[in-house]
């Protein structure tokens, strides 16, 4: 059997995408072996950039495949996957442009760190459409442990050693109790691996083992997705490690858990479908309230976005929970605008420790009079975040709400609205602390603040990322359509939730003729 | 030989690897307990695939592709300790609290 028959009968060209991504992982280490550190600084950012973007091209024709199945079951291109597999890419990509000149400054080789971060991508991309335990679990370390690495990696650095140990060694332990869960998810179903014939196989049994494979399961997705009483390792991560890194965790790596949760808890789980409900509500319940909460005593700007990640993982679960297709286009929507307004917000926090080393909530006062650009895209993506109106993050937040109360989820309705008024407070210190403060109240760091130098090599690159994010979260909310329709096509194209959410309307048709 | 035998013991690896888990105070004590945990599935898995699934063996495939992770994982853990070593000459987990909320 040639080539060509083989990759034709496992449907290989839906990982065109992903195939696009290894080459450049390929080219950027073997180009950095021969032609040396020092030219690879010039060249491979720019090389990454336009190995992800062409991915993300690639993606729009696996849109409309005819047969998205692929590897015999084991990888699934639908409608979903792509639209999660191309948030990956492009908050890669983003990263990407925002890490060049950090990791440069911070004297360690950027080839290197490219390539580990294009690893984790390609494994949060595979992860979006596994359809299978094997290959979930094989693209779940994957995209884990290229995590580890990239947070330790300043090695020099104890903080950043102590975050990766810590991330590591509880990483490492919610895999292996997710994986427990699978193994029982094996053997409930009589030796079945794929996702669909799990469910097959255990139409019939409802007993205790299903619910405690549920609970290993849900104890590994909510890890990933950083979900209170799972956020504990979030905070001291986050703090810890270089600041791209974070950025690319708290949107890329939790976009991937996302894709995960949805696809294994829809497909494997439709028979316990009330009780996963249930948990994950309490847990996007506790989300909100502890990562609004606490997030508000914070002094570090990383920490604080720490804790606002882990609130606006909450938001996202009440899209999740709600099993309409509304909330699963809801929660696709609020993903794509958070992917810009979280990195806008990231890519100003690395322009401003460049510049001043300190990361201090309290260092940002009066930066408005030293470098308006910073001030700008910080405000307009720490509002965005908040939910202010006419921003992008606000239309999400909308949508979700209006989501969650047309399904009757008022309560978690309510306590939504409750924690955004209360993350909309510190947000607003942040602005506060920049914008309003008199010349002489101006930090230390401000004072000394030197003037940006954008012909460094690197500079163009933030620069980049951050006009790019400013513009995409101002006019994200007033021209939200398109993305708007993107997220619904995705959610109503793809077979596995037309499968979960089609019991509704024939419910609703029944109880119109036992009225009548 | 049954199949809850098997079951047993491995439920009962992965509580003594979680018990390490959580008092072990030396990292490469918490590292070893992690390989408890995987094994534990292994064990698990291999019960499974020869019980329920002895034609397809997906579970032993499952089990070659654990082992393969775990050993992957832990050289990682391996090299942060000893980057965390070689900056704080301790791999005690009580001193890490350079970060703290």
């Amino acid at each position: 059997m040639d080539f060509t028959t083989l990759s034709a009968q496992l449907n290989a060209s839906t990982i065109i995408p992903e195939g696009i991504i290894v080459l450049t992982i390929l080219v950027i280490l073997v180009g950095d072996l021969i032609l040396g550190r020092s030219s690879s600084v010039q060249w491979s950012p720019y090389v990454a950039i336009a190995g992800l973007l062409s991915s993300v091209a690639s993606l729009f024709f696996q849109w409309d495949v005819a047969d998205p199945i692929a590897f015999l079951g084991g990888f699934n291109s639908d409608a979903l996957s792509v639209l999660f597999r191309g948030i990956i890419a492009l908050s890669s990509a983003v990263t990407v442009l925002m890490s060049a000149r950090y990791v440069e400054q911070a004297g360690t080789a950027l080839a290197e760190f490219l390539a580990i971060m294009l690893t984790a991508t390609v494994g949060a991309m595979f992860l979006s459409g596994a359809n299978e335990l094997v290959m979930i679990f094989v693209a779940l370390e994957t995209l884990s442990i290229s995590s580890y690495l990239l947070t330790g990696y300043m090695k020099r650095d104890p903080r950043s050693n102590e975050a990766a140990l810590k991330y590591l060694l509880i990483g490492a332990a919610s895999s292996a109790i997710f994986l427990y869960g699978s193994s029982l998810l094996y053997g409930l179903s009589s030796g079945e691996t794929r996702l669909g014939a799990i469910a097959a196989s255990i139409s019939s049994v409802e007993d205790l083992g299903l619910i405690i494979a549920l609970v290993f399961v849900i104890a590994g997705i909510a890890f990933k997705i950083a979900a209170v009483p799972f956020h504990q390792w979030t905070p001291d991560v986050y703090e810890g490690s270089p600041t791209p890194v974070v950025a690319f965790l708290s949107v890329g790596s939790k976009a991937a858990g996302f894709a995960l949760a949805i696809r294994l808890l829809v497909t494997a789980f439709p028979l316990v479908a009330d009780q996963w409900q249930f948990v994950l509500s309490a847990l996007a319940i506790l989300s909100m309230v502890l990562g609004n909460v606490v997030a508000l005593a914070q002094t570090s700007m990383k920490r604080m976005l720490a804790y606002s990640s882990i609130g606006q993982a909450g938001f996202v679960m009440i899209g999740l929970v709600l099993g309409t297709e509304a909330g699963y286009a809801s929660m696709l929507f609020y993903l794509l605008v958070y992917l810009f307004m979280n990195l806008g917000g990231f890519t100003c926090i690395i322009l401003f420790s460049l510049n001043t080393g300190t990361d201090e909530i309290s260092e940002y006062s009066g930066l408005y009079q030293k470098d308006p650009l910073i001030t700008l895209a910080l405000s307009i993506c720490l509002l965005s975040l908040g939910g202010i109106p006419p921003l992008a993050g606000f239309f999400g937040k909308i949508y979700l709400f209006w989501a969650g109360w047309q399904a009757g989820a008022y309560g978690l309705v309510i306590i939504g609205l409750l924690t955004s008024v209360v993350s909309i407070y510190y947000y607003i210190r942040v602005v506060k602390m920049m914008v309003v403060k008199e010349p002489h109240e101006m930090s230390d760091a401000v004072k000394n603040y030197p003037q940006t130098r954008w012909n460094l090599p690197g500079m163009r690159p933030i620069q980049v990322a951050i006009v790019f994010t400013l513009v995409t979260t101002s006019l994200a909310g007033i021209l939200s359509n398109p993305l708007f329709t993107l997220a619904n096509n995705s959610v109503s194209r793809t077979e596995m939730l037309r499968a979960a959410i089609a019991p509704t309307p024939t419910e609703t048709v029944s109880l119109d003729t036992t009225a009548q | 030989m049954q199949l809850e035998y098997f079951l047993l013991l491995a439920a009962a690896l992965f509580c003594i690897g979680i018990y390490g888990l959580v008092t072990s105070r030396n990292a490469i004590r918490v590292l070893m307990s992690i390989e408890l945990l995987l094994n534990a599935v292994n064990l698990n898995l291999l019960a499974f695939s020869n019980y329920l699934d002895p034609a397809g063996i997906k579970g032993q495939v499952f089990g070659v592709f654990v082992i393969t992770i775990a050993a992957a994982e832990s050289a990682v853990g391996l090299a942060i300790v000893l980057s965390i070593y070689r900056n704080r000459n301790t791999v005690d987990m009580e001193q890490f609290n350079l970060l703290k909320w």
